[in-house]
């Protein structure tokens, strides 16, 4: 055996003439084994590449055998000879003409037989589609900062609790009219269509509309028996001796399923909306944007009233009451009453939710303090909710 | 689609495959002239070949690579070597332009991928006959086809009627790929990584897609795995999965075990998996609760991807009497404690350089070294000291590996804290040496049985921050592209960001399966 060369197959790695023989044997080996990850590589690519090539020379001779004979014909493959510049369609089956590589340039996809956009629509090796061409569905995924693998991006999470400061920081100023959220502002329809919000979803056991985000907090009050309502049945199994109602541990109580009573709003609808306040500042469960936060962004604003229309009713009542700063905040409502009209059927929200969301919506659209039956169930839900823990509302 | 064996019953005719809609019959137009010459040539070459692929695939790669210059020197590189389909030949690269001229052999086979080489068209050539061959050796290790012929003898209503199937289907838009994120629904991201594992698991995923489960219970968790699928292999939605019925389903389920799961905080995802595992075992399998411990086997879908079984074999020091009990195991839990690198042994003369645990060592630890322990022998009737050792009695279709990152500290300050430890994981783990047939001296130089002990990385859960709080991010491979899920956010990940990820689970799926 001769002594070993200085470097690889690759000749990457190249060790100094005069080197010592393990030193030339270490960097012929390492250049070999770059040699074979490259080919391996390489030979996956090719591989892919060229059979897809191929089959689009063969699904491009096939449709003009289909075409030329009659259309009324249902044979699959009819008995025609056809001819490209890749392939040779004869006696129902397809071979190549030259190598795909060289005499095919687009890509068909296999499914629908349309071409493949080949490049990113954006981010990273981004180029914008030719407007004439209907590409396949398929296209490739896009890499860019702060967007997922479609270019989609999402708003960012609402005021929610605990998180308030974290939220705000990102946020953008509604104020400032050069930021792109006073672009955003208000209407989804002025929303470039690649900013998502987040959805709402029906609660299976009460079918409310709950935000996702609050989605499973609002299911361990509702179906488990974890949070405030659990603590406070206990609390009231242990103090009230007619525990004939509670012995359903899994259900909260005062459901909230219940029908409202017609007279149930009347009951007193000021404390209940003191009561409202508190127990929104305990807990996240979805109700009404508070009136504290002074620049509520007016998208997730929007999102909540989407989800629950009861919410932007409360909030009238309040401002009726005369509260200061409200100016802007009632008119951002008023704005965002209008886009939740326009945005709802629009937004694809995956199956479920969306017929219950919409008949749920609509009574509440005009933000005018009357929804009825709907406010009134809230009340009633409420007040039952505290009726047996009157001495201490949770502060 | 009618994917016929290449190979018919009789094994003296070889066929070429039959051409299906598009797609060209042949690689190259001169594959073309070679299987249309005689029936001769197309036996004796999809024979050779063959007998190609098994040298490839099952000996040692030293054969494949190793050719006899024109000067009659012996040569064996590391490089691929080709290895000609009309003659018993290995030529180099330098070689095949001569043995072309002199021979007129046009046909070379690459000695790491088998990749057929034409040198007509002076390109590698893709020929759909060949690659099925390729494909199966290379992923099944045989060209065994009795599952395809016994499908075969039922009545194939494809065969009849062509348009059986698409008179029958509606085709998934192009644009379905069950790739989209789901929303987190308040401290759920440790139920959106398993949900996402689970999704891009090809084989819950065919379980689910083609109608594996049904059902009529309410509140099936199931059903609403059911559901999942479908809105994320055949709807054309990018937006996130509102993981609403999961989540109900979840909070419904009446698991005593699992209780203090069902809670607004933030949760173990190996716990959630667990659960999951469980319920879908309920829902689909034999109604047995699976016993921790014991040897249980059912023939449910849970139980046909994740459960495999493990052997620990006792031994008595005194009478060297061997107990062995065979447990099934849904995942393997490896600490990460008290685990020796092996390449920190070798390098202890060296002096102390900084290694990094890998997970072999892990495995090593667990299923390769004994442990002693005191034990009740039944021969001698009395206590003893006996070697206890695990092993892999039967392997899993997917591979759960679980750190054990979260633990539970005792002493004077008891909590609960989380080991940081960075472990390298492979792409591709080699099981062989854990197993128990491993362990009885089989399959030292069986490189079929290597390759069935094969495993692909197919997904991992990573947890960031503390132990109290933080937030579970996973990644997913498709195909072979990695994607990043953030709850609702998916992102295309690189392999270096998959592979240096501070794993807490793994998932690995057998590669003769994918």
């Amino acid at each position: 055996m001769s002594a070993p060369e200085n470097t690889g197959k690759a000749g990457v790695l190249v060790a100094a003439e005069d080197a010592p023989i393990t030193d030339k044997l270490a960097h012929a080996t390492l250049d070999d084994v770059l040699y074979n990850i490259v080919h391996d590589i390489l030979i996956k690519v090719h591989r892919d590449e060229k059979t897809a090539r191929a089959n689009t020379a063969a699904i491009k001779v096939e449709k003009l055998a289909l075409n030329s004979i009659d259309s009324s014909s249902t044979d699959q493959r009819p008995d025609v000879e056809v001819e490209t510049d890749s392939a040779i369609y004869k006696d129902g089956n397809v071979t190549l003409k030259g190598n795909p590589l060289k005499t095919t340039k687009e890509i068909l996809c296999p499914k629908c037989h349309l071409p493949r956009l080949l490049h990113p629509t954006d981010g990273k090796g981004g180029k914008k589609p030719d407007p004439s061409v209907i590409y396949c569905k398929k296209h490739p995924y896009i890499e860019k900062p702060g967007y997922d693998i479609y270019g989609q991006t999402w708003v960012a999470p609402g005021p929610g609790r605990g998180k308030k400061k974290k939220d705000m920081k990102d946020k953008l100023d509604p104020n400032d009219p050069s930021s792109p959220a006073a672009i955003m502002e208000g209407s989804a329809k002025d929303r470039p269509p690649n900013v998502l919000s987040f959805p709402s979803a029906t609660c299976s056991k009460c079918k409310r509309c709950i935000l996702v985000t609050r989605l499973n907090n609002h299911m361990g009050s509702c179906i488990g028996n974890s949070g405030r309502n659990a603590s406070r049945a206990a609390a009231q199994k242990i103090s009230n001796s007619n525990g004939g109602s509670q012995n359903n541990d899994n259900t909260p109580p005062g459901s909230q399923k219940g029908t409202p009573l017609p007279t149930s709003r009347a009951a007193s609808p000021r404390k209940r909306d003191g009561d409202e306040f508190d127990e929104d500042a305990e807990e996240s469960d979805p109700t009404n944007p508070k009136k504290k936060k002074l620049k509520p962004t007016a998208l997730n604003k929007k999102v909540i009233l989407k989800a629950k229309s009861p919410a932007a009713t409360l909030k009238k009542e309040k401002i009726a009451k005369g509260s200061s700063m409200l100016n802007v905040e009632q008119k951002a409502d008023d704005i965002d009453g209008n886009s939740t009209v326009q945005v709802a059927p629009k937004k694809s929200v995956p199956k479920g939710p969306s017929p219950t969301k919409k008949i749920k919506l609509n009574p509440s659209k005009p933000p005018v303090p009357s929804p009825g039956g709907k406010k009134g169930k809230r009340d009633r839900d409420m007040e039952s909710e505290s009726s047996g823990t009157l001495s201490s509302p949770p502060r | 689609m009618a994917a016929r064996p290449a190979t018919p019953a009789s094994p003296k005719n070889h066929k070429v495959k039959d051409a299906q809609p598009g797609q060209p019959m042949y690689g190259c137009e001169h594959t073309q002239k070679l299987f249309n010459q005689d029936q001769n040539t197309t036996n004796t070459s999809i024979q050779h070949y063959k007998s190609i692929l098994r040298s490839i695939f099952d000996t040692n790669p030293l054969i494949s690579q190793t050719t006899k210059g024109s000067d009659g020197v012996i040569h064996t590189t590391l490089t691929p070597a080709w290895l000609c389909l009309q003659c018993p030949g290995t030529l180099t690269e330098e070689d095949l332009v001569r043995h072309g001229s002199k021979k007129q052999h046009r046909f070379y086979v690459d000695s790491r991928n088998a990749a057929l080489y034409c040198q007509m068209c002076d390109d590698i050539v893709w020929d759909p006959t060949f690659e099925e061959l390729r494909i199966q050796k290379q992923v099944t290790g045989t060209f065994s086809t009795s599952r395809k012929r016994k499908h075969e003898e039922l009545p194939d209503p494809i065969k009849d009627n062509p348009t059986f199937i698409s008179a029958n289907t509606t085709i998934a838009s192009c644009k379905a790929n069950g790739l989209r994120g789901i929303y987190n629904a308040g401290a759920t991201c440790y139920q959106n990584v398993v949900l996402q594992s689970f999704l891009h698991n090809p084989i819950l995923r065919n379980f689910y897609l083609s109608d594996g489960h049904q059902c009529e219970s309410p509140h099936c968790l199931s059903c609403a795995m059911d559901d999942m699928f479908q809105d994320f292999y055949a709807s054309e939605v990018t937006n996130g999965y509102t993981a609403a019925n999961i989540l109900s389903g979840f909070w419904i389920s009446e698991k005593k075990a699992f209780e203090n799961l069902v809670t607004t905080k933030e949760q173990d995802a190996h716990e959630f998996f667990q659960f999951l595992a469980e319920e879908l075992h309920e829902r689909n399998g034999d109604g047995k609760k699976p016993e921790i411990g014991s040897e249980h086997s059912c023939t449910c879908i849970i139980h046909q991807t994740f459960y495999g079984k493990l052997q620990s074999t006792t031994t008595c020091q005194n009478c060297q009497g061997v107990t062995n009990q065979v447990q099934s195991f849904l995942d393997l839990s490896l600490p990460l404690e008290n685990v020796t690198p092996a390449s920190a042994k070798k390098k202890k003369a060296g002096g102390a350089k900084a290694t990094v645990m890998t997970l072999q060592d892990c495995l090593d630890e667990e299923y390769i070294k004994s442990d002693k322990c005191e034990y009740r022998c039944h021969n001698c009737s009395s206590m003893q000291q006996a070697r206890r050792q695990t092993s892999i009695k039967r392997l899993p279709n997917v591979l759960a590996i679980q750190f054990k990152r979260f633990e539970y500290k005792q002493g004077r300050h008891e909590r609960a804290a989380k080991i940081d430890t960075p472990v390298q994981f492979p792409l591709s783990l080699n099981m062989l040496p854990y197993t128990s047939r491993a362990r009885g001296g089989e399959g030292k130089e069986n490189y079929e049985l290597a390759r069935s002990c094969t495993y692909d990385l197919l997904s991992v859960i990573v947890h960031v921050g503390e132990i109290d709080t933080g937030h579970y991010v996973s990644y997913c491979r498709v195909g072979d592209q990695w994607f990043a899920f953030n709850d609702h956010k998916v992102e295309v990940a690189q392999l270096s960001d998959v592979l240096n990820a501070k794993a807490y689970l793994l998932f690995y799926m057998v590669r003769s399966l994918s």
